[in-house]
C-alpha cells in the first residue's frame, strides 16, 4: 500500500505537474534534452507509466522534452521499474539509485548508461519536487530527512 | 593443491640461484592468496631493518586461488615490497595477461630478491626461471621495451616491464604489463629498478590449471558471467571506462579539483568525463585476460599539441590526477600525460597529486622560481606538464625534478612553510582522486589503510555510494556519504572484504556484484579450502591485521593513521561546502571495534591470537622482533 499515491491518477497528476515544471526549466530542461533519449518509468504500487521523450523534437513549443502519463507507443531507450514510493523519496533527493539498483529495488534496462548520466543533472530537479507539491496543496506529501 | 599450484619461485639476483618455495596449503588457506599471502611470505622472510632498495629488500609478486579460472574480473595479482615512498608496506594490484600466464606456467608467485650485476629481466617459460641479460633493454621507455620483448618472445608472451623512472629508483615508479595494466602505487618500479631487474617475461606455457571442482567452476563462471556483464557498473565500465562516472562523481564532491582546493567543477565535470573521452579520443576498448567487461581504453589523438599514436587510454584515476586535479579540462592533454606517465613508468596518481601540490606551493610563493629552475607552475599549463615536468621527474633532473620526484609529502618536508598541510596524503602516499569530502567514509579508509591513502585496500568506496550489499553480514543498510555515521562499524567489514578481494585477486569493479556466498562458491570450487562467509571474513581480517603488524615493524603506529590538513577541512563549494568530517570520532571507534592498542595501533595480542596470528602476536607483543 503506497504512502504517498492513492491510485494512478493521483500519481499521474503530481507527476504531470513536476515534469512540466521540470521540462520547461531553462537549466534542468535543456540539460536532459542533451541525452537525446527516451525512457520509460514504470511504478508498481500504484502500477503506472510515465515516458520521458528527449529524442524527438518537444511536442509543445517552450519545452525541451514531452512527457507522456500512462502506456504510450513510443519506443524506449531505456527503461527503470520501481515501487512509487522509492521514486518519490528519489526525487526529494533521498534515495541513493546505485544502493537501489544493488538492492534489487530499482530494476533497469536497455541504455541504462545514458540514464546514470541524467543523474548529475536531474539533481537541482530535487528541489522543484518539493516545491511543487507544496504549490500543489500536497505539503502533507513531503518527505524529510529522518 | 588444487587452485593454487603450492610453488613459488625464489629469485635470488645477487647469487642468480633460482629456488622453488613449496608452500604449505594451510597457508594458503589462512591468507587466502594475493595480497594476504604475500604478506605472509613477507612476515616470514623478510629483512625489516633492509632499507626499500637494498639488494635485501624482497619484492613479491602473487596470484590468488581464482587467477585464470576465466572469470571476468579474476585475472589479477598482487605486489608487496617495502615502499621506497612510504617506508612501509607497499602493495599494488595489477590485472592483464601477465597473472593468469604465471599461473599455467607453474607459479603462484614470485620472491626477488638481490641485486643483479648488470640490468637484467627473467625469463619464464615451462616452469624454468633464467635470468638473462638485459643491457640493450635498460633505458628504453616502457613502451619500446614491452615491443622488443614481444619481438623476441612471440605475440603469446607477455611482460612486466619498468621505465626510466624505475631504473632511477624513482619513489612513486610503477611497473607495466602490456604498456597498459600498471602496479601503480608504492613504488614498485623503483623496487624493480634497484635490483636491477628492467622486465619479467613469461611465455606461453602449455602448464593446465587444476581446480578441486571443475564441473562446479565451469557451472559458476556460466551463471555468473552475464551477470557481471549486465551489471550497472559493469555497463558503464564498458561504454565509458572508469571515468565513466566522473561527471557524476564531480557532483558528489568526489573528485578533487586544483590540489584539492575545490571538488566542484561543473565545466570540468563535462568536459572529462568517460563518455567524452569515448566520443572524443576511443578508438577501441580493451580488456584483462577473460574479461566479458572491457573497461580499457585506446585511444588516438589525430592532431594538435597533444596529437598521439594510437595506444592505452587513461584511468580514471589519471583522468582527475592530470585533469581537475591541475585545472585543466583539457582531455587530450589528460590522454598525453597518461601516455608519458606509462611510457616513463610513472605512477599517475603520486605524479599528478605530486605536480599539483607544487603548483599550489607556487601560487603561494612557498615554491620559488630558484627551485623550480625558473619554470613557472601554473594551473592548466600542460604543455609544461607534460613536455617538461613529468621528464624531469622521470630523470630526477633540474632543482624542480630532483624536487618532485621524492613525491609530496618529502618534498613539502624540504620546501617547508606549512606546504605539508596542502598535500593530500596519508603515510606519504598520495591520496587517490576521491575526495573524503565527498564521502566521509574515505577519511577513515585512507588513514588505516596499511599501504596508505587508498580506497582499493578496503571495499569502503564502494560500500559508501551504494555499489554493493551485504545482508549475510549485516550490511545492509544505506550510508549516508556526508556524515561519519556508521562509517567506523562499515569500515571493519570494508577492511576485511577488501582483503578478500586483493587477496582472491578478483577485480573490484569487474566483480563489484559477486555477494560473498558467491566468493565463497568460487574460492572453495577452485582451491578447496572448505571456507563459509564466517571464515573468509576472519581470513580477510586476518589479512588486513598481518599488514597492520608489518607496517608497526617498519615503525608505523596509531598517530600514523591520519590524513593532511587539506583532506580534513570542509570544502568551500559544491553540494559539500561547509560539512565538518568527523574523523577522529570514525578512527577511535574503529581502533576500538577493532581491538587496536591506541598508540601502536595494532591489534593487542588476544585479537591477534584470536584470529589466528599467534607467532605473529608473539613477535609484536613479546618484542622479539
Amino acid at each position: 500500500m503506497s504512502m504517498y499515491y492513492k491510485d494512478a491518477d493521483d500519481l499521474y497528476k503530481i507527476y504531470g505537474y513536476f515534469l512540466d515544471r521540470v521540462l520547461r526549466d531553462d537549466k534542468i530542461g535543456l540539460k536532459m534534452s542533451k541525452a537525446g533519449i527516451i525512457i520509460k518509468f514504470m511504478y508498481t504500487d500504484p502500477d503506472a507509466e510515465i515516458t520521458i521523450d528527449l529524442k524527438n523534437p518537444p511536442a509543445k513549443p517552450g519545452y525541451y522534452g514531452t512527457f507522456y502519463l500512462g502506456p504510450c507507443d513510443l519506443k524506449e531507450d531505456v527503461w527503470s521499474k520501481q515501487p512509487a514510493d522509492h521514486s518519490h523519496r528519489f526525487w526529494h533527493g533521498l534515495e541513493n539509485p546505485i544502493a537501489g539498483i544493488t538492492k534489487g529495488i530499482i530494476k533497469q534496462g536497455g541504455k541504462v548508461t545514458a540514464m546514470l548520466k541524467l543523474l548529475p543533472v536531474i539533481k537541482p530537479a530535487f528541489q522543484l519536487f518539493p516545491v511543487a507539491l507544496k504549490e500543489m496543496g500536497l505539503d502533507n506529501l513531503i518527505v524529510t530527512k529522518k | 593443491m588444487k587452485g593454487n599450484t603450492g610453488r613459488v619461485a625464489d629469485i635470488n639476483l645477487t647469487t642468480g640461484i633460482v629456488k622453488t618455495l613449496e608452500l604449505p596449503e594451510e597457508i594458503y588457506r589462512r591468507f587466502i592468496g594475493g595480497s594476504g599471502l604475500a604478506a605472509k611470505v613477507f612476515w616470514d622472510r623478510a629483512d625489516f631493518a633492509a632499507e626499500a632498495l637494498s639488494p635485501a629488500a624482497l619484492l613479491i609478486l602473487m596470484n590468488g586461488p581464482l587467477t585464470g579460472i576465466k572469470l571476468s574480473g579474476a585475472s589479477r595479482m598482487n605486489a608487496t615490497a617495502r615502499s621506497p615512498l612510504t617506508g612501509g608496506i607497499a602493495e599494488s594490484s595489477c590485472g592483464g595477461f601477465f597473472p593468469p600466464m604465471l599461473r599455467l606456467a607453474g607459479y603462484d608467485g614470485l620472491v626477488i630478491s638481490g641485486r643483479a650485476e648488470n640490468p637484467s629481466y627473467l625469463l619464464i617459460d615451462e616452469g624454468r626461471v633464467t635470468i638473462k641479460d638485459a643491457g640493450g633493454l635498460w633505458g628504453k621507455g616502457i613502451l619500446a621495451c614491452t615491443a622488443d620483448l614481444q619481438k623476441t618472445y612471440g605475440k603469446k608472451s607477455t611482460s612486466l616491464v619498468i621505465g626510466p623512472a624505475g631504473e632511477n629508483l624513482i619513489p612513486f615508479a610503477c611497473i607495466l604489463n602490456e604498456s597498459h595494466h600498471a602496479f601503480g602505487r608504492c613504488g614498485m618500479g623503483a623496487v624493480m629498478g634497484s635490483k636491477n631487474l628492467k622486465a619479467l617475461v613469461v611465455t606461453s606455457s602449455t602448464g593446465d590449471l587444476s581446480v578441486a571442482n571443475p564441473e562446479r567452476i565451469k557451472t559458476l563462471i556460466k551463471e555468473l558471467t552475464p551477470r557481471i556483464k549486465d551489471y550497472l557498473i559493469s555497463q558503464v565500465l564498458h561504454d565509458f571506462g572508469t571515468s565513466g562516472n566522473l561527471e557524476g562523481h564531480m557532483y558528489e564532491g568526489d573528485v578533487p579539483v586544483r590540489n584539492w582546493t575545490s571538488n566542484f567543477d561543473e565545466e570540468m565535470a563535462g568536459a572529462l568525463t568517460g563518455s567524452t573521452l569515448s566520443e572524443k579520443y576511443l578508438v577501441k576498448t580493451a580488456t584483462c585476460a577473460y574479461c566479458a567487461v572491457a573497461c580499457k581504453r585506446v585511444v588516438k589523438i589525430d592532431e594538435g599539441p597533444f596529437a598521439i599514436e594510437e595506444g592505452p587510454g587513461p584511468e580514471y584515476e589519471t583522468v582527475a590526477a592530470f585533469g581537475s586535479l591541475q585545472g585543466t579540462s583539457d582531455l587530450a592533454a589528460v590522454c598525453k600525460a597518461g601516455r608519458v606517465c606509462n611510457d616513463l613508468g610513472l605512477d599517475t596518481i603520486s605524479a599528478g597529486a605530486t605536480i599539483a601540490w607544487a603548483m599550489e606551493a607556487y601560487e603561494k610563493g612557498h615554491l620559488t622560481d630558484d627551485a623550480t629552475d625558473g619554470i613557472p607552475l601554473t594551473w592548466g599549463d600542460m604543455d609544461t606538464v607534460v613536455n617538461r615536468i613529468l621528464p624531469m621527474i622521470a630523470s630526477r633532473s633540474g632543482k624542480l625534478g630532483t624536487l618532485l620526484s621524492m613525491g609530496s609529502a618529502a618534498a613539502a618536508r624540504i620546501v617547508g612553510s606549512h606546504s605539508l598541510d596542502y598535500t593530500a596524503q596519508s603515510k606519504g602516499l598520495e591520496a587517490p582522486m576521491h575526495d573524503p569530502r565527498g564521502g566521509h567514509g574515505h577519511a577513515v579508509a585512507y588513514a588505516v589503510s596499511p599501504r596508505g591513502a587508498c580506497h582499493v585496500q578496503s571495499a569502503m568506496h564502494f560500500m559508501e555510494t551504494g555499489a554493493c550489499n551485504y545482508p549475510e553480514i549485516g550490511f545492509e543498510f544505506d550510508l549516508e556519504a556526508l556524515t561519519h555515521e556508521k562509517k567506523a562499524e562499515t569500515m571493519v567489514l570494508a577492511a576485511a572484504i577488501g582483503s578478500i578481494e586483493n587477496s582472491a585477486c578478483l577485480c573490484q569493479f569487474a566483480d563489484r556484484s559477486l555477494t560473498l556466498p558467491e566468493i565463497v562458491e568460487l574460492i572453495n570450487a577452485a582451491a578447496g579450502y572448505g571456507y563459509d562467509v564466517a571464515t573468509m571474513m576472519e581470513a580477510g581480517l586476518r589479512v588486513f591485521h598481518l599488514k597492520r603488524c608489518i607496517n608497526y615493524r617498519f615503525g608505523f603506529v596509531a598517530d600514523d593513521d591520519d590524513l593532511t590538513p587539506r583532506m580534513k577541512e570542509p570544502a568551500r563549494d559544491g553540494d559539500t561546502a561547509g560539512i565538518e568530517i568527523r574523523f577522529d570520532e570514525m578512527k577511535n571507534r574503529f581502533y576500538e571495534l577493532m581491538g587496536f592498542d591506541p598508540v601502536k595501533g595494532i591489534a593487542f595480542r588476544k585479537k591477534l591470537e584470536s584470529l589466528n596470528l599467534t607467532e605473529e602476536a608473539d613477535r609484536i607483543w613479546s618484542r622479539t622482533l
